[in-house]
């Protein structure tokens, strides 16, 4: 069995490839210029930042970068294509030969590169409505070998890619589609525009049985282009023209050739990091993976906190955090810990009372007002303690000492309320 | 190039003649192309780049900032518009 | 002070504008040399652009049917530039269609030599080079793919510059051959066309193919030396060559020295020029799709490929076939031997030029025959016209600065040669022309808007 991808991924800047417009806006042709709008006359000019994003992906990916990348004209006929060609790559890609590692094997990416969004366009009964604020969208094009071999390989890979480009700021969840390409014997079946990755996997699943069933009964799979279905989960054979046009390429003569000898993002492998800290702290990897492939945030607390926590309490943490729905930075984080550490039955009221700011119990069930009743007890049954407390300051800890320990409550939170109490 | 083939390259051109421009067409297009076949003799070595511009010009790139066109109604004015899309033809 | 500049400070008044703008109406009937005429100009220096350069809001159409009515919503640069300093818009000039030809008659209304109505007035800026031959106080803002500003220039007997590729913004022009498009000026004197020049060359945030000149360059002196490149003048018209010979002996006698030498290279030019314009030329003419601007179909309900077809057929007979050859050059199983090959031979010439530009100014006939009668023009076959850019097309291909100027009449008839520098010498040729044009005066056939 041989699965290859064509995924685009949608950049995150905040211009567009080619001209100013700002990217990703709702409102219909609000976002256009005559640059993305293909009027004539006007000219591109390459966005800086999809050149070092583009750069950034394909060294990730462990792909050669030429010295120099440059663009040609692909040229077809179609409604929401402005210009009648797309600014894409042929020659000179932003990155080649790479490959992503998914453990049990590697596998190879064939080329990366960078190009412009067609328009989004509509079909009505007699006619088409096209939006062109999508026109001109930074675009990721990657390509991989056909060296996934399973299902299973399918998920690893597609989980890890995914997690390599949330780190670089791709919104995955939207601005990542998937071109699969299955073949089980001789026939390709691609199967276009999947978006998600649970998608991307029930319809690699439909395929390989379609296929096999096709097989056992002796037919061969036609070579073909089919789209997912995902109400029904299936796939089916696409009105789309299949044409064997070719593109007609020549260099992009408005655009000269960029050095690729700048300042590159560095990736974050969210898998490798999981690997380490599993082996270092003996952990579940899968856990922590899980926790840290897609939330940066989680990936920061773990960080701040490996050295001087338990990674059962970082853990589970972070797995309250995630069930709640609920954010914290580094310092309310710590708080959150301390009360894991000690046992306490963390749930969302006490989660929402850390994320602002309040102070929570160390027990479960000891109200601020038990607190007080246990601190008025000890002064009446000490009563030069106030005098002492006046005379010297510091004995109010003995105060806070017993208390805390009597009823085991937070010593902080103690000491608030037996100030509180000796000022009334 | 055969007849058929040029009526082929109509086609992927999307260019409809008559019988008798295409013949015509043919015509020129096969004189045209016997001119350019001229330069088979010129001896160029593989080392040679190709000059994809005249003369040698520095990159130039674009800085990642929001500027939008103002005069977006402009654009929209010379088109068909409904509710904020513009209208293209049937696929 | 410029002549230009004397113009702006005496600001002739609204009835001179009114009297040019009647009088250039009525003329521009007999010549074509205009697609429109601004009649409310009131003041400023008269400018006029090519109608392939965007001026915003004024109908734009590249001489093609399939952009009538198209209003830019935006201005190239060279207007924004030009306006901004003083001068007014007069109008959009005639052009072969997208810039499709050498004679100026694949327009709708065919361009007339001022000298001589029944004669081409030479493309494709055709409108831009009468402009200039028939108004006192004007310049034409033209552009040159293959020697369409020079081409024109020599047959309406005007100064056509063209500056190196790079130097001056393309944004707004209506694009032929992205590699090969340069915008220039037309005008009648060496003066006016250097205060033009100062204004609009410089780098564009909006194109990145933009260099401008570098500094310093304008205090440039011409050359002593002149190089004459001799194969390309052994199948030019006895008239032509007798009068640059002539032309020749002027400059030795006034202390040039003039070297002769042979570059066979230049032989593939014309096909090298044609492979490379028509492969970009047949990716820029895709966007006309009949629905965004322009000529807009009635019938939307046609399915696309049919719709883009018809769109199609407003093209004319000159832009039809270089779509289909452009096409197929670029074509896999062809690209390599066409399209890739031919810029290498781009590159082999452009170095050959380059040298030669280096010993000192190359100078040749702009055109190799007298400007045609449009009904002779109107028998060449494609290839026979194509074949007409013989000495504008190498320069041109190789993106090197160029000014044609008048130098000689012909039974009235203008003949126009060309000086050739090495890139960046604009200013050099600039001082040579202005050094000619004190011991030669340019006639022309009408002179509006005199003061």
């Amino acid at each position: 069995m041989k699965i290859g991808l064509e995924v685009h991924v949608a950049l995150p800047t905040k211009s567009k490839l080619f001209c100013s417009c700002k990217t990703y806006v709702e409102e219909p042709n609000t976002s256009i210029c005559p640059i993305c709008m293909g009027m004539p006359g006007s000219k591109p000019k390459l966005n800086k930042e999809a050149l070092k994003i583009g750069l950034s992906v394909a060294r990730a990916l462990n792909c050669k970068i030429n010295e120099k990348i440059g663009f040609v004209r692909k040229v077809y006929f179609y409604p929401d294509l402005p210009k009648s060609y797309q600014i894409s790559q042929l020659y000179d890609p932003v990155g080649f030969d790479g490959s992503i590692d998914i453990g049990s094997k590697s596998i190879g990416i064939r080329r990366i590169q960078l190009e412009e969004d067609p328009a989004r366009i509509y079909r009505e009964d007699d006619y088409t409505l096209l939006d062109f604020n999508r026109s001109g969208t930074p675009l990721l094009e990657i390509v991989t070998e056909p060296d996934i071999g399973s299902e299973e390989e399918l998920r690893e890979f597609y989980a890890e890619l995914r997690s390599i480009l949330y780190y670089f700021g791709v919104e995955i969840d939207r601005e990542m589609k998937a071109d699969l390409n299955i073949s089980l014997s001789k026939s390709r079946v691609e199967v276009k525009n999947v978006t998600g990755i649970k998608n991307l996997i029930d319809a690699a699943r439909y395929e390989i049985n379609r296929q096999s069933a096709m097989l056992e009964r002796g037919e061969e799979p036609q070579v073909e282009t089919r789209s997912y279905i995902p109400e029904s989960m299936t796939t089916v054979h696409t009105r789309e023209k299949e044409t064997d046009e070719e593109y007609g390429y020549i260099f992009e003569p408005d655009l000269t050739f960029y050095s690729t000898n700048i300042k590159l993002v560095e990736p974050v492998y969210a898998s490798a990091i999981a690997k380490a800290y599993a082996e270092k702290y003996n952990y579940s990897e899968k856990t922590i993976k899980e926790l840290i492939a897609y939330d940066r945030t989680a990936l920061e607390l773990l960080k701040s906190s490996a050295e001087s926590h338990r990674m059962q309490d970082i853990i589970a943490s972070l797995e309250l955090l995630k069930k709640y729905k609920i954010e914290l930075d580094a310092a309310k984080f710590k708080k959150l810990l301390e009360l894991v550490e000690g046992h306490v039955n963390i749930d969302y009221a006490k989660l929402s009372a850390i994320a602002e700011g309040k102070e929570v119990a160390k027990e479960s069930g000891i109200s601020e007002e038990r607190i007080e009743e246990e601190i008025k007890r000890f002064i009446k049954e000490n009563p030069g303690i106030v005098e002492e407390i006046k005379e010297n300051p510091k004995s109010i800890n003995r105060i806070v000492g017993r208390v805390s320990k009597s009823i085991g409550a937070d010593p902080r939170l103690v000491l608030k309320l037996v100030e509180k109490v000796l000022s009334q | 190039m055969d007849y058929k083939e040029f009526e082929r390259l109509l086609e992927v051109c999307r260019i409809r003649l008559s019988k008798g421009e295409k013949e015509g067409m043919k015509k020129d297009i096969d004189e045209i192309l016997e001119y350019f076949n001229k330069i088979e003799k010129d001896k160029v070595g593989k080392d040679v780049k190709p000059a994809y511009q005249p003369i040698d010009l520095p990159e130039q790139l674009r800085e990642d900032e929001v500027i939008p066109f103002e005069d977006v109604d402009d654009i929209l004015a010379n088109t068909k518009t409904y509710r904020f899309y513009i209208v293209g033809p049937k696929i | 002070m410029s002549r230009i500049q004397e113009f702006m400070d005496a600001d002739p008044g609204k009835d001179y504008y009114a009297k040019l703008v009647e009088e250039l109406s009525e003329l521009n009937t007999k010549l074509n040399a205009f697609n429109n005429i601004n009649m409310s100009l009131e003041s400023g220096y008269p400018v006029s652009f090519k109608d392939n350069i965007c001026v915003k809001g004024v109908e734009t159409t590249a001489s093609s049917k399939v952009l009538k009515g198209y209003k830019p919503p935006f201005n190239a640069t060279v207007v924004e530039r030009l306006l901004s300093k003083g001068f007014g818009f007069l109008g959009k000039t005639n052009m072969d269609e997208f810039g499709f030809g050498s004679f100026g008659l694949n327009s709708e209304k065919p361009a007339r030599n001022p000298f001589d109505k029944e004669r081409v007035a030479g493309g494709s800026s055709s409108g831009a080079a009468i402009a200039a031959a028939i108004m006192e106080n004007h310049v034409a803002i033209a552009e040159s793919t293959g020697g369409s500003i020079a081409a024109p220039a020599s047959f309406c007997g005007v100064v056509g510059f063209t500056p190196t590729y790079g130097v001056v913004s393309r944004y707004g022009l209506i694009d032929y051959g992205n590699s090969l498009d340069k915008i220039g000026i037309m005008g009648r004197s060496a003066d006016d066309i250097r205060h033009v020049f100062g204004i609009i060359n410089g780098k564009d945030r909006y194109d990145a193919t933009c260099t401008g000149m570098p500094e310093g360059s304008e205090s440039q002196r011409s050359s002593r030396k002149l190089v004459v490149i001799e194969n390309l003048l052994k199948d030019i018209d006895a008239a032509i060559s007798k009068s640059f010979e002539r032309t020749i002996a002027k400059l030795e006698n006034s202390g040039f020295e003039v070297e002769r030498i042979n570059l066979k290279e230049l032989d593939s030019a014309i096909a090298v020029y044609y492979i490379i314009a028509m492969a970009e030329a047949s990716t820029n003419l895709a966007k006309y799709t009949g629905f965004k601007y322009g000529n807009i179909l009635d019938d939307f309900s046609k399915e696309y490929n049919e719709f883009f077809t018809e769109a199609r057929e407003k093209f004319g007979n000159e832009a039809k076939r270089r779509i289909v050859l452009g096409t197929y050059i670029r074509s896999a199983s062809v690209r390599e031997k066409y399209y890739y090959k031919a810029l290498q031979i781009r590159r082999r010439i452009g170095e050959r030029l380059k040298e030669a530009a280096g010993k000192g100014h190359i100078i040749m006939p702009t055109m190799p025959m007298l400007p045609p009668k449009i009904s002779e023009a109107n028998k060449l076959s494609p290839l026979q016209t194509y074949m007409v850019d013989i000495l504008t097309v190498p320069a041109n291909l190789t993106g090197l600065p160029h000014i044609s100027f008048p130098t000689d009449y012909s039974n009235g008839l203008p003949i126009g040669t060309q000086v050739i520098g090495a890139p960046y010498e604009e200013y050099k040729l600039l001082d040579f022309v202005g050094e000619w044009e004190k011991v030669f005066k340019y006639r022309f056939a009408y002179n509006l808007g005199s003061l």
